[in-house]
């Protein structure tokens, strides 16, 4: 941390000098003082447990940050149960633990303003807490018997249990909901990511299957922690032996072998009526995962289709032809399953089928010719330029040293990232394109009211049309 | 490291080591001469910074032809100035007048709808494409963006409300002259360029955020219904017909009237030498002249005199919105407001989480928020979803018995004390971040009249008794002050 507060001072000083010149700059040729920018480093401790621990010590706000990764994940779950694995992310800490029960939990936490939560998503489950200083080690308390000795209350299941079916029941309210879920159902199919928590599903999990997978997953050899704030370092770390233990016996869980997506494409075209002035559009496919080296031509790539304000969809769609309010592209880069590519907008009823040809028509021109050098040189800008927005906060720093780890990532992913991004050129800008973006063989997912489309559906394709009662609880 | 720096190095360690600073020691306020205010704090957690200006006008200064100009207008002021945007500005702006002209024709001969030419509107609506496409070849799109942009700036945005309109921006420390280069550009040579393709753009904003959604359309339906004459009842975005209605001299017109420095309050937070940029928003943003003070608002809503009710019929789950006139920030009672907020709702110790989500299973979650501003007298709104077999009338009752036991029970003293811990929580988070400080600090400015709301709020909030709630609860919960929204889903009953 110090060598970073000594770097700031260059800036303050030669930000000083440069403002005795009394002119005001131009914005389109200022130049700027250096600002040398150290990747803040997180300390890595290892419990007596074998737990890993990234700590990084910072006194501005007397305030704790903590927490949990857990190697966990829906992809774990049985289809017949889907929905086993975000309720019992919810109930870790819904449910009571530790022999206290839920309301003490709620009232205790925030009558010390503490709050502990926790979540399990797709590949890694957390819990997290954050606290005042001066009331870190009760907090600690209750984290580490939320993350492993929740108690599972009957009544609390219940309770989840409806208010998902209650969500289920409402899951067709919103047409942009819809169009997302619909996308990833379509893009996922075949693969436990694109499975869905239904009605029956849900009825079938019982506490003795949340019960079971907690136990499997959430054992201290199989997961890392994140600490920040204004913690002393040796009391902390004693803390945190004495909270998780000593070594672990059993050595390191095994997780079950969950193998990629199927690398299919083809074109799927799917509707669902609602009757709104507005169209929803989703269109995708299948990306890549983060061990692909053309991740860093991806990444420019989809800043200049999709990802900014002056990207191609975006200014043509929404600037040039008002067309939309929204309109953008994205990579997700998969960290531990093929990741996806998805294009999105919303645009008038009269406008639908021409907002759909023109976002494909701006796709296939990305793979069609080399992007140019002001487009390069604009993304690489920004990226490397806004790189230090990733460390903003302790908080922020430490979860992201975690998270690396968590999925396996170089050592070096960091140190070596703004490097990589500079050294893309436009050859492989189009490559990456050719490769990854097809276009012709989307999922397109269009939620709306087809009688007043500008052209029939059919002018794409053939239109399999959902029928939005089918998953609704009676 | 050079001797040079080391006095300064000093300066920052001996500051950190000050432990926990409070906000109210932070804080450097500067004004310009011309009326400019400068919130100023330095945090060098990392070498960035975040910068706000927040303009002191928002949809409540509009007058009733201008609904929707100043969040048009916000849109209309990332298009450049006279220098940028523009490859040739003197060529491109006999372009702009003709365009002015032509759309203005076209809107009168819309405006007489079915008497209107039909003939004459296709050949206006020709010429109108032409000369846009004519003005396009001058156009650098979204420059002021890419200029950021390539500089490392995130999260450049703007957002306007009821009570005022922001322009933020965060950007690495060493490039904080580009704002003040760009922003005094803007607050002086901004030109409304591509103004009737970003009213389309507008108008596909309104229908994402409220004609497509229904829980958003009840929330406008029930805003609009609560204020009869006070402008807090019409939408920041207008009502489409509002939006087709308004043109690029009105935006002009609005801009010259509000978008002085005087009107304008700016926080900057983060790796700054606050004398630095005193010195540098005095050399870009100095040299600008005052403009006029702000008209106040003169319209008031008159009390209202008995319940309320707005149904709407969508292809959507029930759900329902209760909503209690209550007097505007500052009012004693306002802190008493936040006190009963934070006793019913958005916490699992919250009254109605207890009794309406966990113990009855009525609702599935209860949200409560005050809307739809803060400088004027506006609400206290409760919104639910019931949870099936139950009903919005279910839920609606027990909403209400929750509000007359505040009038009959006193609130336990353990439950003050929780919210004052709560705050003195958020008190040390909010100053956890560049651009969540910066916001608080010209929301209150602007609002408040003060950023020292903030640093005054607990002590406020610690002189509110147990007696106050009842007071408060007994004057402003009555069936004569109350809003309700429902949606019935289509098909279904009115229950």
């Amino acid at each position: 941390m110090k060598t970073f507060v000594i770097a700031l001072i260059t800036v303050f000083s030669i930000l000083t000098c440069s403002s005795v010149e009394a002119a005001q700059a131009n914005p389109r040729t200022m130049k700027f003082p250096v600002l040398s920018f150290q990747i803040p480093a997180a300390e890595r401790v290892v419990l007596e447990c074998g737990m890993p621990v990234y700590l990084l010590r910072d006194t501005e706000l007397p305030i704790i940050n903590m927490t949990a990764m857990v190697r966990v994940g829906s992809v774990y779950e049985p289809a017949a149960k889907a929905g086993l694995a975000s309720m019992t992310g919810a109930l870790l800490r819904f449910g009571g633990a530790g022999g206290m029960a839920s309301e003490k939990m709620d009232d205790e936490l925030e009558f010390m303003a503490s709050a502990v939560e926790s979540s399990i998503g797709g590949d890694m489950g957390t819990v997290s807490l954050t606290t005042l200083k001066k009331n870190f080690s009760r907090t600690l308390q209750i984290f580490s018997d939320v993350l492993l000795h929740p108690d599972f209350d009957q009544k609390r299941i219940d309770i989840t249990r409806r208010q998902i079916i209650e969500g289920l029941r409402r899951q067709n309210d919103d047409p942009k909901e819809i169009a997302g879920r619909e996308l990833g159902k379509a893009i996922y199919a075949g693969h436990p990511l694109g499975s869905e928590a239904t009605f029956d599903t849900v009825s079938r999990v019982v506490r003795r299957d949340m019960v079971e997978f907690h136990g499997r997953y959430f054992r201290p050899e199989n997961m890392i922690l994140a600490i920040s704030g204004d913690f002393e370092r040796a009391p902390l770390i004693r803390e945190l032996n004495e909270v998780f233990g000593g070594p672990v016996e059993n050595g390191a869980v095994v997780l079950p072998e969950i193998p990629q997506p199927p690398q299919q494409f083809k074109q799927e075209l799917i509707f669902a009526k609602k009757e709104v002035t507005q169209t929803v559009i989703r269109m995708g496919h299948l990306g890549l995962t983060k061990d692909n080296p053309d991740i860093y031509a991806v990444r420019i790539l989809d800043y200049i289709l999709g990802g900014s304000f002056t990207s191609r969809l975006t200014m043509e769609v929404r600037t040039n032809q008002g067309l939309a309010y929204n309109v953008a592209s994205h990579f997700d880069i998969g960290r531990r399953f093929t990741g996806t590519f998805v294009a999105e907008t919303e645009t008038k009823t009269e406008s639908t089928v021409k907002a759909i040809q023109l976002m494909q028509e701006i796709m296939r021109g990305m793979t069609k010719e080399m992007v140019s050098d002001q487009e390069l040189n604009a993304a690489r800008d920004y990226m490397i330029n806004s790189f230090m927005f990733g460390f903003t906060s302790p908080a922020s720093i430490v979860t992201q040293r975690a998270r690396l780890e968590y999925y396996g990532y170089p050592a070096d992913f960091l140190e070596t990232y703004r490097e990589r991004i500079a050294g893309v050129k436009k050859e492989d800008v189009l490559a990456a394109a050719k490769k990854y973006l097809k276009p012709d063989l989307f999922k397109l997912v269009v939620v709306g009211d087809a009688a007043k489309f500008d052209k029939p559906l059919s002018t794409l394709g053939s239109v399999r049309e959902l029928d939005l009662t089918l998953n609704i609880p009676r | 490291m050079k001797p040079l720096w080391l006095t300064a190095l000093c300066i920052v360690i001996f500051s950190g080591a000050l432990h926990a600073a409070t906000l109210e020691e932070k804080v450097v306020e500067h004004t310009l001469k011309n009326g400019m205010k400068l919130l100023l704090v330095e945090r060098h957690t990392s070498p960035t910074v975040s910068a706000w200006i927040r303009f002191r006008v928002g949809s409540v200064d509009e007058r009733s032809d201008e609904r929707g100009i100043a969040h048009l207008l916000e849109h209309m002021l990332f298009k450049g100035t006279t220098t940028l945007g523009t490859r040739d500005y003197a060529a491109e702006k006999p372009l702009l007048e003709k365009i002015e002209a032509t759309a203005l024709e076209l809107m009168s001969e819309k405006a007489k709808r079915e008497k209107g030419d039909k003939v004459k509107l296709s050949e206006l609506e020709k010429r109108l494409a032409s000369l846009e496409a004519d003005a396009s070849k001058y156009v650098i799109k979204d420059e002021f963006f890419e200029i950021y942009s390539k500089n490392g700036g995130t999260g450049y945005n703007a957002f306007t409300s009821r009570d005022g309109t922001t322009y933020l921006i965060s950007l690495p420390s060493n490039k904080l002259e580009l704002w003040a280069a760009i922003e005094s550009d803007r607050l002086q040579n901004a030109v409304l360029r591509e103004f009737y393709t970003e009213r389309s753009v507008v108008m596909e904003e309104r229908r994402r955020s409220y004609e497509a959604d229904p829980e958003s359309k009840l929330w406008e339906t029930l805003v609009a219904s609560s204020f009869l004459t006070h402008p807090y009842g019409q939408p920041t975005i207008g009502w489409m017909s509002d939006i087709e209605n308004l043109t690029r001299t009105k935006a002009e017109q609005f801009f010259r009237s509000y978008y002085a420095p005087n009107n304008a309050i700016v926080a900057i937070v983060g790796d700054i030498d606050t004398k630095a940029v005193i010195a540098m928003a005095d050399r870009y943003f100095g040299g600008i002249k005052p403009g006029k003070a702000l008209p106040p608002v003169s319209a008031e809503e008159p009390k209202q005199a008995g319940e309320r009710r707005i149904e709407l019929i969508a292809d959507a789950e029930p759900t329902v919105i209760m909503g209690f006139h209550k007097p505007a920030i500052l009012a004693e009672d306002d802190y008493v407001f936040d006190v009963i907020t934070m006793i019913l709702g958005n916490s699992r110790t919250s009254r109605f989480y207890k009794e309406l989500v966990i113990k009855k299973q009525i609702a599935t979650d209860v949200g409560v928020f005050d809307a739809p501003g803060s400088r004027f007298p506006n609400l206290l709104v409760f919104s639910a979803n019931p949870r099936t077999p139950h009903t919005v009338s279910e839920l609606e009752s027990a909403i209400l018995a929750e509000l007359e036991r505040l009038k009959v029970e006193p609130v336990a003293e353990r439950d003050l004390q929780r919210i004052l811990n709560k705050l003195e929580y958020e008190e040390a988070r909010r100053m956890g971040t560049n651009g969540g400080l910066a916001r608080n600090l010209t929301e209150y400015e602007a609002v408040a009249g003060s950023w020292r709301y903030m640093t005054d709020y607990r002590r406020k909030v610690e002189k509110v008794t147990a007696a106050d709630i009842q007071r408060v609860a007994r004057e402003y919960f009555t069936r004569e002050n109350r809003v309700v929204g429902f949606i019935t889903k289509k098909g279904g009953d009115s229950k």
